[in-house]
């Protein structure tokens, strides 16, 4: 957050709490009674800290170090009493937190010790007042709202660095699951390349048969591991579709020529007579239906049915593809969709991945039901076009 | 008699080009290849062949190839497994080396490191352990695997017969009674199939089996060694008698 924001957000907290100028004349009041006392506070607040290993382990710097604190807490401190609340004031109240969540400590120890500290400085300015007891009363309230508002800036950048700790840890888990689907892929052509050279270096009986077969297979692993690549960054830049009415009928038909299944899958397609035309872009749903297609082979290593039923429903479209392959067991749900996710022995798990971003983007969803030993239903909605409605 | 000289290699993996690269390779440096895409067929080829040894792809589809290694230790025990992994995740390196995998090697494969270790491998003398006490067997496949014995195992006299036909054991380890025949039948199918073969007999009773053992010592049976073990003898014999092959 920006010292900008930061400044925004204090001023809204001390309109939720209610701070006037007169709660800060009020603190600047009662500073001198304070002030005494803050060497005292100071070192109480340490000696606490040394009873409580959980929190002592974070200084790591020894004495010295105890000793820089104590002269940044008395600051604080002064800085606190000091009545002049600006944006610089509460940067340096997020910077406390943001350095406490830093060095790993448990963000009720900052809780508990400003507690601590809030006790020790409203017994000595209770204990050095001199007036009447009402208006010692509220500049003890105007002392605690202040301190209310510190905690909750200390709070807000605790938070913050939360999330971005648990940010970058997401994005490492990420990176390491890429690597391991990326290593496992790009190895495995490259180890019929390290042999296919090895061979040819090293063969005792090298035909000029020979010698092509492994340079073809040489060039055909080099492109087997150029698709794996191309296929991560389709899926990391799908561009933005180019929304068109189409047959979704005839596109089926078309991503079923141009990849046939094996012909132990029988393949039906049934759509509504009133099916009407589609709204995407048909180049990108083909990849849908053509993963979809692939998928539901797979699951079928015996053969079996796949069943794509079309239907029209109000303004969208429903085609449902279903096939009696192996299922997919209801814990595995949830996690088939997201990206590098697979059961397969050979693949990067961008399939359903590709298929679910595009939908999205064609303004359509996928959603699965499976039934484990009896087979999955893969459902694909996308707009219709309708007659109020014409093309884009 | 078994051809000396000739040794046997199984190659799976579900990418057919490199079985065909392995395949180029091994056929060029002298070995006997097979090829098997995925787990049932490896273990037909198995079934038919004693495999010196066996190259695994570890992530197939189907049965994958910790699970094939497995399979294929419960029919050929003496079988050498190296299993090969594009990313070796978490502990199944160690869940390989835990279930006998000899080694696990990662792609892409370095031939000539491959060739090394296949020496290495063949080098080892073949030990057949024929006992029907299997956990004994297991013990012992653990114990002589760990001295750098490839341990071959039957349970009972006949299957010992068929194994020692098909393999050319360096040692012959023979309990006395065993099911399907007489620890004297395993002497006689070694000297018969195998005549360089050593032999030393693993006997645990003493007193009914000494006619037998007397017999077959003096038929030329290498040493015998009585349980319960002094491990220290037996191995002691065993190394002797595997390096006596070597002299």
């Amino acid at each position: 957050m920006g010292p900008e924001q930061l400044a925004d957000r204090y001023r809204e907290f001390q309109e939720y709490v209610g701070w006037t100028e007169d709660d800060a004349a009020r603190v600047l009041a009662i500073a001198p009674l304070a002030r005494a006392q803050i060497p005292a506070l100071v070192d109480d607040f340490y000696e606490e800290i040394e009873r409580h290993p959980n929190a002592r382990k974070v200084i790591t710097g020894g004495q010295a170090q105890i000793e820089r604190l104590k002269g940044t807490l008395a600051r604080w401190v002064e800085e606190l009493l000091s009545g002049t609340y600006d944006a610089e004031y509460v940067a340096r109240r997020w910077w406390v937190g943001w350095r406490h969540v830093e060095i790993g400590l448990d963000q009720a120890y900052t809780n508990v010790a400003l507690s601590r500290l809030r006790s020790g400085l409203v017994r000595a300015v209770s204990q050095a007042w001199q007036g009447d007891a009402a208006a010692c009363e509220l500049s003890i309230r105007s002392l605690n709202k202040l301190l209310d508002l510190d905690l909750a800036i200390i709070e807000d950048a605790y938070q913050a660095e939360y999330a971005q700790r648990l940010q970058r840890n997401e994005r490492l888990a990420t990176l390491g699951q890429i690597a391991g689907g990326v290593a496992h892929e790009l190895r495995n052509p490259l180890n019929v390349v390290k042999t296919s050279v090895y061979y040819l270096l090293n063969a005792r009986n090298l035909t000029p048969e020979k010698k092509l077969e492994h340079l073809e297979r040489i060039e055909r692993q080099v492109e087997l591991a150029d698709k794996v690549i191309q296929s991560l960054s389709s899926f990391a830049r799908m561009p933005i579709p180019n929304l068109v009415p189409f047959d979704a009928s005839a596109l089926i038909h078309e991503t079923l020529a141009s990849a046939p299944p094996p012909e132990s899958v029988s393949v039906s397609i049934r759509f509504d007579p009133e099916f009407p035309e589609t709204l995407g872009d048909p180049g990108q749903l083909q990849i849908v239906f053509s993963n979809l297609i692939r998928n539901a082979c797979d699951a079928m290593p015996d053969g079996g049915r796949l069943e794509i039923a079309g239907r029209y429903e109000g303004d969208c479209v429903r085609i449902a593809l279903t096939d009696s392959g192996v299922g997919i067991p209801s814990e595995l749900l949830p996690k088939i969709l997201e990206p590098l996710f697979s059961t397969k022995a050979r693949g990067l798990g961008l399939g359903l991945a590709i298929a679910r971003s595009i939908l999205e983007k064609n303004e359509g969803s996928l959603q699965v039901e499976s039934i484990p030993g009896t087979g999955s239903t893969f459902t694909v909605r996308l707009k219709a076009v309708t007659v109020s409605e014409p093309a884009r | 008699m078994i051809p000396a000289g000739t040794h046997r290699i199984l190659v799976v993996d579900d990418d057919p080009d490199i079985c065909l690269n392995l395949n180029d390779i091994l056929t060029d440096r002298g070995y006997q290849v097979d090829v098997a895409h995925n787990g049932s067929s490896a273990l037909e080829l198995v079934r038919a062949t004693p495999y010196d040894v066996a190259l695994l792809d570890l992530r197939m589809p189907g049965m994958n190839g910790l699970e094939l290694y497995r399979e294929i230790k419960k029919l050929r025990a003496g079988t050498v497994a190296i299993l090969v992994s594009a990313y070796a995740q978490g502990d199944t390196t160690e869940q390989a080396l835990a279930a006998g995998a000899w080694r696990v090697l990662s792609k892409p494969l370095d031939p000539a490191e491959l060739d090394r270790l296949l020496c290495t491998a063949l080098d080892q003398p073949h030990v057949l352990v024929v006992d029907d006490d299997r956990d004994l067997c297991a013990n012992l496949w653990e114990l002589l695997r760990e001295r750098g014995y490839r341990v071959g195992m039957a349970y009972d006299a006949r299957t010992a017969t068929i194994q020692i036909r098909a393999c050319r054991f360096h040692v012959v380890l023979i309990d006395m009674k065993i099911p399907n025949g007489t620890g004297q039948d395993v002497y006689r199918a070694v000297r018969h199939a195998n005549p360089e073969a050593r032999t030393l007999l693993i006997t645990g009773n003493q007193c009914e089996m000494a006619g037998l053992v007397e017999q077959v010592l003096a038929d030329g049976a290498d040493g015998v060694c009585y349980k319960p073990f002094d491990l220290d003898e037996l191995l002691g014999k065993l190394d002797r008698l595997a390096r006596a092959r070597d002299a």
